[in-house]
C-alpha cells in the first residue's frame, strides 16, 4: 500500500467507492424493478377490476334501460340496447383477455362471459320481444315483471354478478396480497438505500480516512520539515515512510536538505577560516599598534584577504625597515652627541689648559725680561774676546797664501804630464784603427778563399788548381791575422800602461787640487771668522737694541696674552653653552631611541 | 769530399761543400717573433728574405756566440719532395775547407739528432758530417717552406 502511487491510491479509494455505489445502484435497480413489476401488476389488477366495473356498469345501464322499456315502453329508452350489448360483450371479451395470466379468474369470467353473452343476447331480446308484443296494454309493465322470462335474465344476471364479484373478490384479494408485497419491497429498497448508503458513507470515509492518513501524512511530515528548515533547523530531515511521489520528494527534500546543511557547514567553516585570517590579521595589527613589529604575517593566498595580509606584510617590513633605520639613526645621533659632548668637554680642558698655559706664558715672558739684562753685560765680554780673535786670524791667513801659491805650481805641472800622456793615448789608439782595418781585411780575406774554394769545388776538376790559390789565399789571411792579433797584443799592453801612468798622475794632481782646496778654504774660512768678529760689534749693539725690543715685546706678549686669556675664557664659555646643547641633543636622541625601542623589530 | 769545417761549441762538424752556395759574415739579422728558438732571424740576400738556422741552438746548446769567424753559410735544402730552397746556417769557428777521404768515414754508432751522420778522424780529432736535408724537423720545415712558396 505504502509503495503505490498517490495516482493508483486514488484510483483505488475512488474506484472502490465507485464499485459500492454501482453495487448500490444495481441492487437499488433490481428492487425498483421488482417495484415496478409490483405496480404494474397493480396496474393490471386495476385494470381489471376497472374492467368488471365496466361489466357492471354496461350490464346494469342494459338492465335499466331494459327496465325502463319495460316500464314506458318507450323505444327510444332501447335504442341503444344493441350496442351495449356490443359493448358489453366487448367489455368482458377485454376482462377475459386481461386476466389471461390468471386461469382460475378466467374461468370465472369466461363463465360469466358465457352467462351474459346469454343474458344479453337472449334473455333481454325476449324481455324486450315480450314488452314490444305487449305493447301499450295496460299493466304490461306488471305483467312483464310477474313474467318468468324477468325472473330468468335476473337469476342470470344474479350468477353473472356473483361470478364478477368473485372475480373482483379474488382480483382484490391479489391486489391487497401484491400491496403488500410492493410494502415489503418498498421497504426493502429503504433499507437497502438506507444500509447502502451508510455503508457507502462509511466506506468512503474509511477511504477517505486511509488516503488521507497515506497522503497527508507524509505531507505533514514534509511540511513539518519544511517548516523547521524554514525557521533555519537544517538539520531537519522527514522520515520517507512510503515509496510514493511524496517519499521521493521526501527523499528529495531531505537530498536538499543535506545539501542546505553542507553548504552552510561549508560557508560557515569559510566563514570561520576567513575569521581566523582576519584575527591573524588582527593580532598581528594589534602587537604592530602595540610596538611589537615583530609579529608575521602567516595569511597569504590570491583572495582579498591574502592580498591584504601580502599588503600588511609589505607595510610592516617597510615599517620595521624604517623602524631600524630610525633606530640606527638615533643611536648614530647618540653617538655623535656623545662624542660632540666629549669633545666639547675635551675642547674645555683645552681652553682652561690654554688659560693655564697663557698665565705661564706671562711669567716666562717676565723672566725673558729679567734675563735679557743679564745678557747684556755677557754681550760686553764676547766682544773683548773678538777682538782678539781677529787680530790672530790675520797672521794665519798670511801663511796660507804663501802655501796655496806652492801647490798651484804643482798643479800645473801634472798638468802638462797628463796632456802629454794624452797624446801618447790617442797616437795608440790610431794604431789601433788600423789594425782594426787590417783585421777587417784579413777577414774579409778568408771569407773570400773560402767561398773561392766552395767555387773551385763546385767547377770540380777544372777549379782543382784554384782550390790550390784559394788555399794560399786562405793561409795568408790567416797569418795576417795573427800577425794582426799579436801587435794588437803589444798595443794593448802599451795603453794599459798608460792608462795606469795617467790614473796615478790624475790621483796625484786630484790630491793636490784638493789640498789647494782645502787651504783655499781654510783661508777663506779663517777671513769669514774674521769678518765675522769684526762684524761681531754692531751685531753686538744690534743685539743689544733687539733686547731691549724684546723687552717692549714681552710687554705687548703680556697684554697679547690677556687678551688670549679673556677670549678662551670666552671660549670656555662657548663651550659649556655647546655642551649644554648637546646635552639636550643627547637627551633628546635618548628620548627618540627609547621611543623608538618600544617597536620591537627584531624577532 | 770536401766539407766546409765549423764548430759546435768545442766539436768540429762538417758540412759537405756540394750543398754549400757560399759562406757570409755573420750580418744583423733581422727578428722574428714567436718563431722556434732554432730560428736566428731572417736574413737580407741581396733583396731575398732567407731563414737563418742557428746550428748550436738547433744541435740545443746556448746561442751561436758573434765571433770574428762566425759566419752564416748559404746552403741548398732539398725539401723531401724534391724542391730545393737557399737556407742560411749560422755557424761558429767556421775554420775552413778539409778534405775528407770516403773511406776514413764511419757510422757514428750513436743515433742523437736526425741530422747528425757519419765521421771522420784525422790528426786534430773527429769530424761529423752534417745532413742539411735531415736538418729541419718536419714541423719547423712547414712553418719556413709551406708548400706553395717554395722558392728556387
Amino acid at each position: 500500500m505504502n509503495n503505490l502511487s498517490i495516482k493508483n491510491k486514488l484510483y483505488i479509494g475512488f474506484g472502490s467507492i465507485v464499485a459500492i455505489i454501482l453495487l448500490l445502484l444495481i441492487l437499488a435497480y433490481n428492487n425498483f424493478a421488482s417495484l415496478t413489476d409490483a405496480n404494474r401488476w397493480d396496474r393490471h389488477t386495476m385494470e381489471v377490476l376497472l374492467q368488471l366495473d365496466r361489466i357492471n356498469s354496461v350490464s346494469l345501464q342494459i338492465q335499466v334501460d331494459t327496465r325502463g322499456y319495460i316500464l314506458t315502453g318507450s323505444e327510444a329508452l332501447i335504442g341503444s340496447e344493441r350496442e351495449n350489448a356490443e359493448q358489453l360483450k366487448q367489455q368482458v371479451a377485454k376482462a377475459v383477455q386481461l386476466t389471461a395470466d390468471n386461469p382460475q379468474q378466467n374461468e370465472r369470467l369466461k363463465r360469466a362471459q358465457a352467462l351474459l353473452t346469454t343474458w344479453a343476447d337472449v334473455n333481454i331480446r325476449r324481455q324486450i320481444d315480450k314488452r314490444r308484443s305487449l305493447g301499450d296494454t295496460k299493466g304490461a309493465a306488471e305483467i312483464l315483471g310477474q313474467s318468468s322470462e324477468l325472473k330468468e335474465a335476473g337469476a342470470i344476471v344474479a350468477s353473472a354478478r356473483e361470478l364478477l364479484d368473485q372475480a373482483a373478490e379474488e382480483e382484490r384479494r391479489l391486489l391487497a396480497e401484491r400491496s403488500a408485497k410492493a410494502v415489503d419491497l418498498h421497504s426493502n429498497q429503504n433499507n437497502l438505500l438506507l444500509g447502502g448508503g451508510a455503508a457507502v458513507f462509511v466506506l468512503s470515509l474509511l477511504i477517505a480516512y486511509t488516503l488521507g492518513r497515506a497522503i497527508l501524512g507524509p505531507l505533514a511530515n514534509l511540511t513539518a520539515g519544511l517548516a523547521r528548515l524554514g525557521s533555519g533547523d537544517l538539520a531537519a530531515r522527514t522520515v520517507v515512510t512510503s515509496g510514493d511521489e511524496l517519499g521521493k520528494v521526501s527523499e528529495d527534500f531531505n537530498k536538499m536538505a543535506q545539501q542546505l546543511q553542507d553548504a552552510t557547514l561549508r560557508e560557515q567553516a569559510q566563514t570561520n577560516e576567513l575569521r581566523a585570517k582576519v584575527d591573524s590579521l588582527l593580532g598581528v595589527v594589534a602587537r604592530a599598534a602595540g610596538g611589537d613589529m615583530t609579529g608575521k604575517i602567516s595569511v597569504g593566498g590570491d583572495d582579498a584577504i591574502g592580498q591584504l595580509g601580502d599588503g600588511l606584510q609589505r607595510m610592516f617590513d617597510n615599517l620595521r625597515q624604517l623602524l631600524t633605520n630610525v633606530q640606527k639613526a638615533g643611536i648614530q645621533v647618540t653617538t655623535s652627541a656623545t662624542e660632540i659632548a666629549a669633545s666639547a668637554k675635551q675642547q674645555e680642558a683645552t681652553g682652561v689648559e690654554q688659560a693655564q698655559t697663557s698665565v705661564e706664558v706671562l711669567s716666562t715672558t717676565k723672566e725673558i725680561s729679567s734675563n735679557t739684562s743679564q745678557l747684556l753685560k755677557t754681550m760686553e765680554d764676547a766682544t773683548a774676546v773678538a777682538d782678539y780673535t781677529t787680530s790672530a786670524t790675520s797672521e794665519a791667513q798670511g801663511n796660507l797664501r804663501r802655501m796655496d801659491q806652492t801647490m798651484q805650481n804643482m798643479v800645473n805641472a801634472t798638468d802638462s804630464i797628463n796632456a802629454k800622456l794624452a797624446a801618447l793615448s790617442e797616437k795608440a789608439s790610431n794604431i789601433n784603427s788600423v789594425l782594426t782595418t787590417i783585421t777587417k781585411v784579413a777577414d774579409q780575406t778568408n771569407i773570400l778563399s773560402l767561398n773561392a774554394a766552395i767555387e773551385a769545388e763546385k767547377a770540380g776538376e777544372a777549379g782543382r788548381g784554384f782550390s790550390v790559390v784559394a788555399t794560399e789565399i786562405r793561409r795568408l789571411a790567416d797569418q795576417t791575422s795573427v800577425s794582426t792579433w799579436d801587435i794588437e797584443q803589444m798595443l794593448k799592453e802599451m795603453q794599459s800602461a798608460v792608462s795606469a801612468s795617467v790614473m796615478g798622475m790624475d790621483k796625484f794632481s786630484e790630491e793636490i787640487r784638493r789640498s789647494v782646496g782645502e787651504v783655499r778654504q781654510v783661508t777663506d774660512q779663517l777671513s769669514g771668522v774674521m769678518d765675522q768678529v769684526q762684524k761681531l760689534a754692531p751685531q753686538f749693539d744690534a743685539v743689544l737694541q733687539g733686547m731691549q725690543a724684546q723687552a717692549v715685546g714681552a710687554q705687548q706678549i703680556t697684554e697679547t696674552m690677556m687678551q688670549l686669556n679673556d677670549a678662551t675664557q670666552q671660549t670656555v664659555e662657548s663651550l659649556k653653552a655647546t655642551s649644554e646643547a648637546v646635552h639636550q641633543l643627547q637627551y633628546a636622541a635618548g628620548d627618540l631611541q627609547s621611543s623608538v625601542s618600544t617597536f620591537a623589530v627584531n624577532a | 769530399m770536401k766539407v766546409l769545417v765549423f764548430h759546435i761549441g768545442a766539436d768540429r762538424y762538417g758540412l759537405p761543400l756540394r750543398q754549400v752556395r757560399r759562406v757570409l759574415p755573420s750580418l744583423e739579422l733581422k727578428g722574428i717573433p714567436l718563431a722556434p728558438d732554432s730560428v736566428a732571424g731572417l736574413m737580407n740576400l741581396h733583396g731575398t728574405p732567407l731563414p737563418v738556422i742557428d746550428l748550436s741552438r738547433i744541435s740545443g746548446r746556448a746561442p751561436s756566440r758573434q765571433h770574428y769567424d762566425t759566419r752564416i753559410v748559404v746552403a741548398d735544402y732539398i725539401a723531401p719532395d724534391g724542391t730545393v730552397h737557399a737556407l742560411g746556417l749560422m755557424a761558429e769557428r767556421v775554420q775552413g775547407v778539409q778534405d775528407v777521404a770516403p773511406q776514413d768515414l764511419a757510422p757514428s754508432g750513436v743515433q742523437a739528432a736526425p741530422f747528425l751522420g757519419q765521421v771522420a778522424g784525422d790528426a786534430h780529432g773527429m769530424v761529423q758530417l752534417v745532413e742539411v736535408n735531415d736538418l729541419l724537423p718536419a714541423e719547423l720545415r712547414a712553418r719556413l717552406f709551406p708548400a706553395e712558396v717554395a722558392t728556387g
